[in-house]
């Protein structure tokens, strides 16, 4: 493998490392925020790996192997953190948590927020009472025999 | 330390964009589409984003591929890389966090592929079945329980979507910049291994073989490429130099078929280039163990790709508390998340 072939590697890793910053840094879902910091990762296993085989150690290999089983806590607890703040307010929206920034911080706000929609007051509806329904053909030939 | 690398020549921001802005053009490209394919309020169609990324794509490729032998290896690490690529841009671009999901999927796949070239067959089966398989599908599942009603600002909005992909675009141009100026393709390394083969030599067939043959070649016809090429590597020197007559040595020697002087000279060269390489970022070599039933360490560059038995050797030799501590913190993870998750009957109460 040649110096040539490592540089591609090391830049696809650098890509991948940079669109999950990016993604990280933008999107206001938590479930794609932790998507994007798993494909940061993606980018990291993809660096040690094309440095294993330029350096014929296989430490980089191991390294990846510990990255997968850290990543697949990560995605454990993370999940379950997600699941608990989503019962809370019911909504994936980070900015709805944003009274935990520091106290002498501006709230952020975000162009173009759709405004929450008034919805219309849900009553229990209850059947219509009234003539009593048509009785079905068939039930009523079967009764007559 | 990072502007001494990237201004090393003293010419300042213009010699630096100068230098590299074949590398700084695809950067600045993918940036614009990121930004346009942001989901906001007043996005514009995603055709122009997605143009653009393309052309990025295809020239970020072009840049890579450039110096490179047009082989399958490179066919398939352009087509692995590119599809890693596109997919992760769709996923940080999709407002629907199920398409994210699966495109999420997409760059672990494409991973895998290049897990496969760079001689990883035992991580890409791992990291299908684990990331793939399992993450994956935990997050659709997450998905599919933590259900919004209608458009959601979460999926709808982005926040200060030109701040951010400017820093990330920023820091891939950096670490672009820097990988290009280190491993710049050429020719330490196989000016090395070309010396190498001539201080090998054993007779004056062997000579013949690796430089060409002086008496069938004309007079005029008589310059060594090997020797051009050390010359202008070694330009820097002083003209009255050692390495520099060491150099003229080998042509000299060449041309009489002197095998036991070339030999001499080749080696000497050698050993004043072998400082340059470390300088070019090869990290030197780990010596490998010959005698080892399951060698764990190879010559760089040399790495089998059936190396499951290596990998499994290295991990309960060298890696066994790692591997405990592993073991301890999946364990430790699985009760967190149940104790963190398991509390809805206490809700609804």
């Amino acid at each position: 493998m040649s110096p040539a072939h490592l540089e591609g590697y090391l830049v696809v890793g650098a890509v991948l490392f940079a669109l999950g910053l990016v993604g990280f840094l933008t999107r206001r879902n938590m479930i794609i925020m932790f998507l994007s910091a798993e494909m940061m990762l993606q980018g990291v296993a993809v660096n040690l790996v094309a440095f294993a085989h330029f350096r014929g150690n296989l430490g980089g290999q191991v390294l990846v192997l510990f990255i997968v089983a850290v990543a697949a806590c990560e995605a454990a607890i993370a999940l379950a953190l997600v699941l608990m703040l989503f019962r809370r307010r019911k909504t994936l929206d980070v900015s709805v948590w944003q009274e935990l920034r520091e106290p002498d911080q501006e709230p952020i706000e975000d162009e173009g927020t759709l405004e929450a929609e008034e919805k219309p007051e849900d009553f229990q509806h209850l059947t219509p009472a009234g003539a009593e329904p048509p009785a079905r053909k068939d039930t009523e030939e079967v009764s007559h025999v | 330390m990072i502007s001494l690398l990237l201004f090393a020549d003293g010419e300042g921001v213009r010699g630096f964009f100068r230098e590299n802005w074949l590398v700084l053009l695809p950067c600045a490209l993918g940036f614009v589409a990121i930004y346009l394919l942001m989901p906001r309020a007043n996005r514009l169609p995603a055709l122009w984003g997605g143009v653009l990324a393309g052309l990025a794509l295809i020239l970020g490729g072009f840049v890579l591929a450039r110096s490179q032998v047009f082989s399958v290896e490179t066919i398939l690490f352009l087509a692995f890389s590119g599809l890693a690529i596109a997919a992760g841009v769709m996923m940080i671009t999709q407002s629907n966090p199920v398409h994210a999901a699966l495109s999420f999927a997409m760059v672990v796949l494409s991973v895998c592929g290049l897990f496969l070239l760079q001689a990883a067959p035992f991580l890409m089966a791992a990291t299908i079945i684990i990331y793939a398989g399992a993450i994956v599908v935990t997050f659709l599942f997450v998905i599919m329980l933590a259900q919004q009603e209608g458009p959601s600002n979460a999926d709808q909005r982005s926040r200060e979507p030109f701040l951010a992909s400017l820093a990330g675009c920023v820091l891939l141009a950096s670490v672009w910049s820097i990988v290009h100026k280190t491993y710049q393709p050429g020719d330490v390394e196989s000016l090395l291994a070309t010396l190498t083969k001539v201080a090998a030599v054993k007779n004056t067939d062997d000579v013949k073989q690796v430089l060409g043959d002086p008496q069938t070649m004309k007079p005029t016809e008589r310059d060594l490429p090997l020797v051009e090429q050390l010359r202008k590597h070694f330009a820097s020197l002083p003209p009255d130099h050692k390495t520099l007559n060491d150099i003229a040595a080998i042509k000299l020697h060449w041309a009489k078929l002197d095998v036991d002087n070339l030999k001499a000279s080749a080696e000497a060269v050698r050993k004043e280039l072998e400082p340059h390489r470390n300088r070019q970022g090869s990290l030197g070599s780990d010596t490998p163990h010959p005698k080892e039933k399951t060698p764990v360490r190879f010559e760089p560059g040399k790495l089998p790709a059936g190396n499951v038995a290596a990998i499994g050797r290295t991990l309960f030799t060298d890696y066994l508390i790692p591997v405990e501590l592993a073991a301890t913190l999946l364990l430790v993870a699985t009760i967190g998340a149940i104790v963190i998750a398991g509390r809805r009957s206490e809700e609804l109460r």
